[in-house]
C-alpha cells in the first residue's frame, strides 16, 4: 500500500486539566475528500489546529508523504503545504480578488512596484482552474458568501496546497452556494488536492466525501470509507452522539397550561414576516431553520432588542410594547442569547455579579447594594443549577461554556423570568454538559417556566421539545408536534420546499 | 493537575486576587511606593517635609476630582475631552451669577447645574447621536473654550466679593481646603464605584455593552449619567480652582486638565477600553504625578522637561499594565 499523504499518530493535547485528544490517529490520502466529524469538543478544531501551525501537540509524530514533520508555527504548516480556511474567512472586503489571493506575497516588478498585471494573470488562471468567471480586479466585499470560499479556495491552489483544511465552509452558504462550493471541491481533489472537510451536515457529507473520521471526547471512535456498506446519515449521527447520550431520555410529558406568550403578525422588514405563535405555561418550544431563516432576529424582536414594524404581543393575555429589554424583562421574559460570549457573559465580572446584573434593583438596600443577599441568592444558584464553582466571588472567564450557560440562565431565573428564551443554548459546550442543559430546560418547564429554545440542530430538538416551529426565510413554514417532528419532515419546511397551513394555538 | 492541586491553585489564586483587588487591580500602589522611595533618597532634605507634601496634595486636589469623574467615564468605555474647557465656562459663569446677584449659595448652585448641564449634552450627542465620545466631546470642548473666549471677550473675570475665596483658600490643622475637598470626593466616588448599583452597571457597560444592555438594562441611560457625574466633577474643580484665584481666565484656566485628567487614569491603572479600573487607581495616579511634578521643581530640572517625564510615565506604566 502506497504511503498516505498525511499520517498523525498518536496525537495528544491537553489544555490545562482537560483533555482535548487522547492519542488519535489520522489518515489522509491524495486526491480524496474526507470528512471530519464530531460535536462541539469532540476535538476536530484541536486536532486540525495542529496541522495548522496554530496548537502544538503533547505526543505523536506527524507524518507527510512519509516524511517525518514538525509543525511549529502556521508559517511551517504552510510550507508543508498544508492551508487552512476558517469558518470566519480571512479575507479583506476591502480589497480586489487578486489582492487578497497575494496578500503577504505579492508579486513584484523589477523596479519594487506591485506587478498588478502578473497577479491578475496568475488569478485569472487559477479561477479559469476552479471554472469560476470571475474579475481579478472586483472587490471582495461585493461576492456572495461561496464565491468568497472560492477564492479561500484560489489562495490555497496559488500556495501550491497539498492538503486544504476547510472548517464548516457551508454554515453560512444557501443551498444553491453549496452545490456551487462543491462542484469547485471535486475539481480541485480532482488533482491530487486532499481536501478535510469537516462540517454537522451528514447530508452533505454522505453526498461529497469519499472517507469519513469520526471524533468523540478527544478520540477517534470510527473511520473508513462512505462507500463501505451500511454507511449512512444514521450510522454517523450514531457514531457522533454516542450510544450513552443518545439513548438517553431527556423528554418527559408534562401538562402544557394556558397560553403565556402570544405572538401575532410580527414583521421587520427583511428579517422576518406575519410570524404568529403562541407558547403555553410549561411549555418547551423549539424553534428551527437554516441560516437566513430569521428566527435570531425574532426573537431579539420579541425581547426588545430591535423594534418591530408591526404586531402585537401579549403576555399572559396582556399586550405589551416590549419597546426595549426592560420592558421585556418587566413582562416576565428573559433572554440567553446565541455567541454567549459576546452577547451574555460580563468577562469582567465575577460569577455573582453576573447572576444578579438584570435583578440588581432588588438587591439594593438603599443607597447600596446588599452583598450578603447578593452572595446568599448567588450561592443558591450555584447548587441548585450545579455550577461547577468553588466560589461565586471568581470570575465568570474562569468556567467552562456549559457552567457560564447555566450562569445566563441563573441570572434570568433570578430576575424572575417566567417565559425564557434560549437562542443556541449548547453552542460550544461539551457533551456532558449539553446534557445537563437539556435536564436543567426540562426541569424548568416542569417547575412552570415556559421556554423557547432556538436551534440548528434538530436531534436537539428531539431531546427536548414539545412543539416545533420551522422557519423559512423570516416565515414560520411549520408547526409540528413532537411526534411529527421527523428529521426529514423539518428539512422539508426548513428549505422551503413545503409550507403548512397550522393553527396559532397550542 | 490533581484535584488538590487544581482546589490549591484556585485557593492561592483566590489569596492574589484579594491583594490586587485592593490594589485595584494593578500595580499602581507599588509604583506609588517606589516613587515616593525614590523622592526621599533623591531630595531627602525637601521632599519628605510636611510642607512638600501637603503642597502636592493641594497642587494635585484640582485635577485630581476631575479625574475621579473621568475615571468612571473612562470605566464605561467612553471618554471626556471637553473638561478642562467646561471648567472654564463653569467658572466663568459661576463668578457672573455671583457678581450680579451677590448670592453665593445661587453661584454654587449654577455652577453644579451647568457642570452636570454639560455632561448630559455630551453624553445624549454621545447616546442619541451615536458620536463616538472622543468626537462628541472634542466638539464639546472646542465649543466651551470659544463660548468662554467670547463671553468673556479673551479676558477674565474676577469675583467682586472675597467670601468666595474663602471656599478653596483656608486652612485646617495647616492643611489647606482643597486637599479636604479631594480626599472626601475621592471617598464618596469609591463607595460610590463599589457599592451602589449605578457603579456596578457603568462597570458592566465597559466590560461588555451588549451583554448589559440584553439584560434590561438601559445602557443609554448608565452613559449619559456617567457623563452627568463627570460634569458633577468638573464643577466641583471650577469652584475649587476659581475660588482659589478668585477669577477665572477664558484662554489659560483649565487649559491641559483633559490631558492630565486621563493621564491619571491610566497611570491608575484603568483600561482604556473600558470594564476595568478603580477610582483608588486613580487617586494614586494623581499623586505620581504630583510628586513627579513636585520632583522635577525641587531639583531644578526645567520646567518644559516636565511632559517629557509625564509622557514616559504614562507609556511606562500601560506598558506594565499590559501583563495584569
Amino acid at each position: 500500500m502506497a504511503e498516505p499523504l498525511l499520517l498523525m499518530k498518536n496525537m495528544k493535547k491537553r489544555f490545562e486539566s482537560q483533555v482535548a485528544l487522547d492519542g488519535v490517529d489520522f489518515r489522509l490520502e491524495r486526491g480524496e475528500i474526507h470528512a471530519l466529524i464530531g460535536e462541539n469538543g469532540a476535538g476536530k478544531s484541536t486536532l486540525m489546529n495542529i496541522l495548522g501551525g496554530i496548537v502544538a501537540p503533547n505526543d505523536g509524530e506527524i507524518f507527510v508523504q512519509g516524511r517525518k514533520v514538525a509543525i511549529a508555527s502556521p508559517v511551517a504548516s504552510r510550507r508543508l503545504g498544508i492551508s487552512f480556511i476558517h469558518q470566519e474567512l480571512n479575507l479583506v472586503n476591502d480589497l480586489a480578488i487578486y489582492e487578497n489571493m497575494f496578500l503577504g506575497e505579492e508579486l513584484r516588478t523589477w523596479s519594487g512596484f506591485l506587478d498588478e498585471r502578473a497577479m491578475c494573470a496568475r488569478t485569472t488562471e487559477i479561477l479559469d482552474q476552479l471554472d469560476v468567471k470571475l474579475d481579478p480586479r472586483e472587490l471582495v466585499g461585493k461576492l456572495d458568501a461561496s464565491y468568497k470560499q472560492v477564492v479561500e479556495i484560489g489562495r490555497a491552489l496559488l500556495r501550491s496546497t497539498q492538503i486544504l483544511i476547510m472548517d464548516e465552509p457551508t454554515s453560512s452558504l444557501t443551498e444553491h452556494e453549496i452545490t456551487h462550493l462543491f462542484k469547485v471541491m471535486r475539481s480541485v481533489s480532482g488533482n491530487g488536492v486532499a481536501i478535510v472537510f469537516i462540517s454537522h451536515k451528514l447530508k452533505e457529507i454522505t453526498s461529497i466525501c469519499h472517507a469519513y473520521t469520526v471524533m468523540r471526547d478527544g478520540a477517534v471512535v470510527a473511520n473508513g470509507n462512505l462507500a463501505d456498506p451500511g454507511v449512512d446519515e444514521e450510522y454517523l449521527a450514531g457514531l457522533m452522539v454516542g450510544k450513552d447520550i443518545a439513548s438517553i431520555h431527556f423528554y418527559e410529558p408534562r401538562e402544557i397550561g394556558e397560553p403565556v406568550l402570544e405572538v401575532e403578525g410580527l414583521s421587520r422588514k427583511r428579517e422576518f414576516e406575519q410570524v404568529s405563535f403562541s407558547l403555553g405555561r410549561g411549555e418547551i418550544l423549539g424553534v428551527t431553520g437554516l441560516i437566513g431563516d430569521g428566527r435570531t432576529e425574532l426573537f431579539e424582536c420579541v425581547f426588545g432588542d430591535k423594534p418591530r414594524q408591526a404586531g402585537r404581543i401579549r403576555v399572559h393575555g396582556v399586550e405589551r410594547s416590549m419597546a426595549s429589554p426592560t420592558k421585556a424583562q418587566a413582562a416576565g421574559l428573559g433572554y440567553a442569547p446565541r455567541n454567549r460570549k459576546e452577547n451574555a457573559i460580563v468577562k469582567d465580572f465575577s460569577v455573582r455579579d453576573n447572576i444578579t446584573l438584570a435583578s440588581l434593583r432588588q438587591f439594593v438596600r438603599w443607597p447600596f447594594i446588599d452583598s450578603a443577599q447578593e452572595q446568599r441568592h448567588s450561592a443558591g444558584h450555584v447548587q441548585a443549577l450545579n455550577i461547577k464553582v468553588s466560589d461565586v466571588a471568581l470570575p465568570i472567564t474562569a468556567l467552562s461554556g456549559g457552567n457560564q450557560q447555566k450562569v445566563v440562565l441563573a441570572k434570568w431565573i433570578e430576575a424572575g423570568a417566567d417565559i425564557l428564551i434560549l437562542d443556541n443554548p449548547t453552542q460550544g459546550i461539551d457533551v456532558g454538559a449539553k446534557a445537563e442543559i437539556y435536564r436543567l430546560i426540562q426541569a424548568l418547564a416542569k417547575a412552570g417556566k415556559s421556554i423557547i429554545v432556538l436551534t440548528s440542530e434538530i436531534p436537539e430538538l428531539r431531546k427536548v421539545c414539545d412543539r416545533v416551529l420551522v422557519m423559512y426565510h423570516g416565515r414560520i413554514t411549520g408547526n409540528l408536534t413532537r411526534s411529527e417532528a421527523t428529521e426529514s419532515r423539518i428539512m422539508m419546511y426548513a428549505t422551503g420546499a413545503a409550507s403548512a397551513e397550522f393553527n396559532t394555538t397550542a | 493537575m490533581n484535584r488538590v492541586g487544581v482546589l490549591d491553585a484556585i485557593k492561592a489564586n483566590r489569596k492574589i486576587s484579594l491583594v490586587s483587588r485592593f490594589l485595584g487591580g494593578n500595580s499602581v500602589i507599588l509604583a506609588f511606593v517606589v516613587i515616593v522611595v525614590l523622592s526621599s533618597l533623591m531630595s531627602p532634605d525637601s521632599f519628605l517635609t510636611k510642607p512638600n507634601i501637603i503642597n502636592i496634595f493641594r497642587q494635585v486636589s484640582i485635577i485630581g476630582t476631575i479625574a475621579l469623574g473621568m475615571t468612571m467615564i473612562i470605566i464605561t468605555g467612553g471618554i471626556d475631552l471637553s473638561v478642562g474647557s467646561a471648567l472654564v465656562i463653569v467658572g466663568a459663569a459661576t463668578i457672573f451669577v455671583m457678581n450680579h446677584t451677590g448670592n453665593m449659595l445661587l453661584g454654587l448652585a449654577t455652577a453644579l447645574a451647568m457642570g452636570v448641564f454639560i455632561g448630559f449634552i455630551n453624553g445624549t450627542i454621545i447616546t442619541r447621536g451615536r458620536v463616538t465620545p472622543f468626537i462628541a466631546t472634542l466638539g464639546m470642548m472646542a465649543t466651551c473654550r470659544s463660548l468662554g473666549l467670547y463671553l468673556l471677550d479673551g479676558g477674565g473675570i474676577s469675583a467682586r466679593s472675597s467670601n468666595y475665596s474663602l471656599i478653596a483658600n483656608g486652612r485646617l490643622f495647616g492643611v489647606s481646603y482643597p486637599v479636604y475637598y479631594f480626599m472626601a470626593l475621592t471617598a464618596i466616588m469609591y463607595i460610590f464605584s463599589r457599592k451602589t448599583r449605578l457603579g456596578r452597571y457603568m462597570y458592566a457597560v465597559g466590560s461588555n455593552e451588549r451583554a448589559t444592555h440584553l439584560s434590561a438594562i438601559n445602557v443609554n441611560r448608565v452613559k449619559t449619567l456617567t457623563y452627568m457625574l463627570g460634569g458633577l466633577m468638573v464643577a466641583f474643580a471650577a469652584i475649587i480652582e476659581t475660588s482659589r484665584l478668585n477669577s477665572v481666565s477664558a484662554a489659560s484656566s483649565g487649559s491641559n486638565y483633559e490631558l492630565d485628567a486621563i493621564a491619571a487614569v491610566i497611570i491608575g491603572g484603568t483600561r482604556m477600553s473600558g470594564g476595568k479600573g478603580s477610582v483608588l487607581g486613580t487617586f494614586f495616579g494623581v499623586l505620581i504625578l504630583g510628586i513627579l511634578n513636585n520632583m522635577l521643581t525641587l531639583m531644578g530640572v526645567s520646567p518644559f522637561l516636565a511632559g517629557t517625564v509625564k509622557g514616559l510615565i504614562i507609556i511606562i506604566s500601560v506598558l506594565v499594565q499590559k501583563n495584569d
